[in-house]
């Protein structure tokens, strides 16, 4: 860790090009599904869009095992603790991808009573998928436009935590 | 499946209850089919449980049952029974009240009632005398209010007003 986070070796471009190239095409997945988008999501995964041939891997054992957290659908009130609390245990570096319109702003839901307006009021997004729900095809772009994020990225910016919310107090 | 007999019709349902119950069935209306009786809260718990029982009736299953606010009228807990056995349905309507509105529990004598009583007991501040556990089902712990009530405000909407009114019905509230 300490190499990675303050010496000189990430900043060699090509150690950084090889880091992040093998970073982006094996972005372990946690499925957070909550709504009917799990459902496009699933379809994502599965045979005929086939998001695994982008390098993401769906199904990780658990959020300590995941450096992509897939947020696909409503999160209520209620929820929100738990999702947190699964963010909070994703290992460095780690990123977001809020699927559809409930989990970006509320969607449909922008009046409820109990819906969370938004999961980036809890947790920092990298890439927002909209669409009620998104097609697959969304999906796998948002999967590409978060890749070409992670390829331009300064490692030890990224592995420090400085972009990632702090965890709950609680 | 055959049944012993042939489901009740409204109009059987209500000569039968009130041949028991007399003047505690306030009022029976014919719903699209089903029996809505409306009984006093004192009498409640002893019309579900004889319905229940009752070999013509046999009401085995609670269907569901939900708080309907009347706003000056008060609240009101309805609850839908059915029977698999006879394949018909009835309605027990109980009103609680406008001020601290309280209903007794059904959850003893039919199991399916607990959650549902428990959502309206959260929805809609209605309290269920007797209920083995009053505590909230759906809503966040921290959650404060009644939200299907209708004076509940939706506070997004005291931001920014329902877009979705048709052209000219705006003027409606």
């Amino acid at each position: 860790m300490g190499l990675i986070e303050n010496g000189p070796i990430p900043r060699v471009k090509p150690v950084k090009f090889l880091l992040n190239w093998g970073r982006r095409y094996s972005l372990w997945v946690m499925n957070f599904g909550l709504a009917c988008c799990a459902i496009e999501l699933i379809a994502t995964s599965t045979s005929k869009h086939d998001f695994i041939r982008l390098g993401a891997i769906p199904v990780a054992h658990g959020p300590r095992q995941a450096d992509l957290l897939l947020v696909a659908g409503t999160l209520t009130d209620k929820m929100a603790p738990a999702l947190k609390r699964v963010y909070d245990q994703m290992p460095e570096p780690k990123y977001v991808i809020s699927f559809g319109s409930c989990s970006n702003c509320g969607g449909p839901y922008w009046d409820s009573y109990s819906v969370t307006k938004g999961v980036d009021q809890i947790l920092p997004v990298d890439v927002y998928v909209p669409g009620c729900p998104p097609r697959p095809e969304a999906l796998l772009h948002g999967i590409i436009k978060l890749q070409e994020k992670i390829k331009g990225e300064d490692i030890s910016e990224k592995w420090s935590g400085k972009l990632t919310a702090p965890p709950a107090a609680s | 499946m055959a049944s012993s007999l042939p489901p009740l019709q409204p109009a059987e349902v209500e000569a039968r209850l009130r041949a028991r119950f007399g003047d505690d069935i306030l009022e029976v209306q014919d719903q699209f089919g089903h029996p809505a009786v409306s009984v006093a809260p004192s009498r409640y718990r002893e019309l579900a449980l004889f319905v229940r029982d009752e070999p013509d009736f046999a009401m085995d299953y609670y269907d569901f049952g939900a708080g309907v606010d009347f706003g000056d009228d008060g609240l009101e807990m309805v609850t839908h029974l059915y029977s698999t056995k006879h394949n018909h349905h009835v309605r027990l309507k109980v009103r609680c009240g406008v001020v601290d509105p309280t209903c007794p529990t059904l959850s003893d004598i039919y199991a399916g009632a607990n959650w549902h009583e428990r959502e309206a007991g959260e929805m809609f501040g209605l309290t269920f005398e007797g209920h083995p556990q009053p505590v909230k089902l759906l809503l966040a712990e921290e959650f404060e209010g009644h939200p299907l009530r209708k004076d509940f405000p939706l506070m997004s909407r005291e931001a920014k007003p329902w877009p979705g009114a048709p052209e000219g019905e705006d003027d409606e509230e």
